[in-house]
This record gives structure tokens, C-alpha cells and sequence, in this order.
């Protein structure tokens, strides 16, 4: 069972050089013409990645429009704990709901996101706005309101990257952007 | 790192800051710029680092959607980091290293949905163009579109840690060690032997081929 870890993909950086691919022995390697020839095959490796993989246009046209969203006038809440990444995996159970807690200050953000939607619960518990933010292409956010308890929720689970950005207090808040 | 591997620290000391069309001591000056609200700077960054990131993205071999998911969340939350990243000259790492999580993040909610140890699960081809269609696209000149697409063919037979490896090295323009070291959690240190030996077995490869 390979339930609690990510090996073969991120064994890189464990033991980066003991794998057989590593493991046979290479003659003596250092020498200036061989670099140079290094360099110049990288040099085409990376004209062939211009021409057979570049950065698609829509996603650069995307990292330019991320600017827009640039906000100046909210605190920032820091994913502090993600369920995918913190949580001990239970065995068997594949479908668990996504646990994420934003944390900005005193105030802190639990959010829930399973394929039916969003809840969550602003603490200290207080009524807030909540919008939830989608990337600079969705010119309307869904909005949200909190209850006296701090509990929302959505019934549309957010698709693609989203952040939550709350007015509680008389404050903004906004969550790190996050892939659900 | 154990015993009996390369020294990692040989190459610690070396400031590679390899050349590019960004310099990449300019890019603490631009981020500067664009916290200022300088969108110019902002779009300097994107052009001069999008392929890094995207490099560490395809190194990771997500499908197509998850692939561009992470890119746009990457940005986003550079975005949203600007005025805190402590050292603004290593925007660069900082990029490879958030893309190299939320890489690994796919990679393990996957691993959750599909009990299976089978990696050919995660490595789904392509739904958009695949390399071929794109060639002929650029096919301009016959011969060297077919030298590239052999050197791309032997580059994607290569070992995994080979091809992750150098599809990151082959970034425009070409990503520190640093870099490099962010977007694939390996010491700066094993970067440059890795290098030489993977650029050798490719180019013997393409050698028993007499392509290039």
C-alpha cells in the first residue's frame, strides 16, 4: 500500500543519486570540451522546449491578469493546515473531505470542500461577508454570509483556484489562493 | 545526503547565476517595482519567469488541466506575496518552490482517488496538441524540426529523474541551481554532476541514433 506518501514521484531530493539510474559506473567526467558540448546540447534541449512545450498562451496572458488582483488593503490569512498535506491518512477512506485552515492573526478561517460544495466557520465566531474569488477571468465572485457562529457555506465547490475574501470587523481578509 | 554519494557541498560555494534574458539581480528591483504598482515590472516577471515555473509544472507530468491549475494558482499567490517575500532577488525560487508543492499536492490528492500504484494513471496524455501536431505547426525547415523531434523523443526516454531534471535545466532563460534546487527539492550541490551524466546518456543516445 503507497497510502501515505508520494514516492517514485518526489523521491527526488531522498536519495537523488542512488537510483540505478545512477548506479552504474561512469568513466572520469570533468573535462572543459565535454562541458562545453553540455552546454550546447542544453541549448537545444531548450529550443526544443520553446517549440515543442512553450508556456501556453492563455496561461501568460492569465500571470499578467493575476496583478490586477493585487490587494493592497487586505490582510493576508496563510494556509496554515491542509488536510492533503497534514493530515494522517486514513486507510481505505479515499473520498475524505479537503480540511483547510487560513489563519491571519487572532482570526482564523476553517474551510471544508468536498465535491457537493464549501462550509466553513469563521473564528472567533462573527457574521461576515465572505466572497469567494476565482481568478482574474470571474469578474463575479460568489458571495457568502456568514451567520452570528461564523458558519457558510456554498453548495458549489469551487473549480480551479479560489480564495476566500472576507469583511468581518471592519477588516478585509483574504485567504492564499489555493487549487481544491 | 548519505555517505558515498557526490559531495554536496563541493559545489555549494559557486554563485550560479547562470545568464538569461532576465538578470536575475534585476528581478528584486522589479519586484520592488511592481509592489509599487508598477504593472510593466509585474509583466517583466512574468515573461522573464512563466518558463521556469512552467518547466517545473511539465517536470512534474501532471495532466494538461491539473498542469495549467497549478500555474495559475502559482501566480495568483505570487500576487497575493509580493510585499512579504523576504528576498525579493530569489523570486525566482521562491516561484519554483511553490509550483514544486502544489505539484506534489495534485500528485497526492490523485494518489487518494485512485488506489493504485500504477504511475501510467498519472502520466495521461496530453488532451491538446501533442508534440507532433505542434511540430508541424513550426515546420519550417524539415530537417531541423525532425533533428528536435528526435532530440525530444530520446529527452522523454530518459529516466525520470533524468528527464525531471533537465526539463527543468532547459527553462528560457536558463534557471539558477538555486532554481532549479526549489522546483525539484535536490542540493544545489548534486545539481551539476546530475547534469553532466544526464546530458551525456542523452547524447549517447542520440548518438547510437546518429541524429545530431
Amino acid at each position: 500500500m503507497h497510502d501515505d506518501g508520494l514516492d517514485a514521484f518526489d523521491a527526488f531530493g531522498q536519495d537523488p543519486l542512488n537510483e540505478e539510474e545512477f548506479a552504474e559506473q561512469e568513466g572520469e567526467l570533468d573535462d572543459g570540451a565535454g562541458e562545453f558540448e553540455d552546454g550546447l546540447l542544453e541549448e537545444e534541449l531548450r529550443q526544443a522546449a520553446a517549440i515543442l512545450d512553450p508556456v501556453p498562451a492563455e496561461l501568460l496572458q492569465f500571470a499578467m491578469d493575476a496583478y490586477a488582483l493585487y490587494d493592497l488593503d487586505a490582510r493576508l490569512a496563510e494556509l496554515t493546515f491542509d488536510s492533503l498535506v497534514d493530515a494522517i491518512p486514513i486507510r481505505g477512506v479515499t473520498d475524505a473531505p479537503r480540511m483547510l485552515t487560513f489563519t491571519a492573526g487572532e482570526l482564523s478561517i476553517d474551510v471544508e470542500v468536498t465535491s457537493e460544495g464549501l462550509m466553513g466557520q469563521v473564528m472567533p465566531p462573527q457574521p461576515a461577508g465572505i466572497e469567494v474569488l476565482g481568478g482574474p477571468q470571474v469578474l463575479h465572485p460568489t458571495t457568502l454570509t456568514a451567520d452570528a457562529m461564523g458558519r457558510f457555506t456554498s453548495a458549489a465547490p469551487p473549480t480551479g483556484p479560489f480564495a476566500l475574501r472576507l469583511r468581518a470587523g471592519g477588516e478585509v481578509v483574504v485567504t492564499e489562493w489555493l487549487r481544491a | 545526503m548519505r555517505a558515498g554519494t557526490l559531495p554536496s557541498t563541493a559545489y555549494d560555494d559557486m554563485p550560479y547565476t547562470r545568464g538569461g534574458t532576465v538578470d536575475r539581480a534585476e528581478v528584486g528591483a522589479l519586484v520592488q517595482s511592481a509592489v509599487d504598482g508598477d504593472a510593466a515590472a509585474w509583466k517583466a516577471l512574468v515573461e522573464g519567469l512563466s518558463p521556469l515555473v512552467w518547466s517545473v509544472v511539465r517536470s512534474h507530468r501532471l495532466s494538461d488541466a491539473d498542469g495549467h491549475e497549478v500555474y495559475q494558482t502559482v501566480w495568483l499567490r505570487f500576487s497575493q506575496h509580493l510585499r512579504r517575500i523576504r528576498e525579493p532577488q530569489k523570486a525566482g525560487s521562491w516561484l519554483a518552490s511553490t509550483a514544486r508543492n502544489e505539484c506534489l499536492k495534485v500528485i497526492k490528492s490523485l494518489r487518494r482517488l485512485m488506489p493504485t500504484d500504477d504511475p501510467q494513471l498519472l502520466d495521461r496524455v496530453s488532451e491538446e496538441r501533442t508534440p507532433e501536431q505542434s511540430l508541424i505547426d513550426a515546420e519550417e525547415a524539415a530537417s531541423d524540426a525532425e533533428r528536435i523531434r528526435r532530440l525530444w523523443q530520446e529527452f522523454e526516454e530518459l529516466g525520470d529523474r533524468c528527464r525531471q531534471l533537465l526539463r527543468v535545466l532547459m527553462a528560457s532563460p536558463p534557471p539558477s541551481y538555486q532554481e532549479v534546487s526549489a522546483g525539484l527539492g535536490i542540493a544545489v550541490g548534486s545539481i551539476g554532476p546530475m547534469r553532466q551524466r544526464c546530458l551525456r546518456r542523452l547524447r549517447a543516445r542520440l548518438d547510437a541514433l546518429g541524429a545530431l
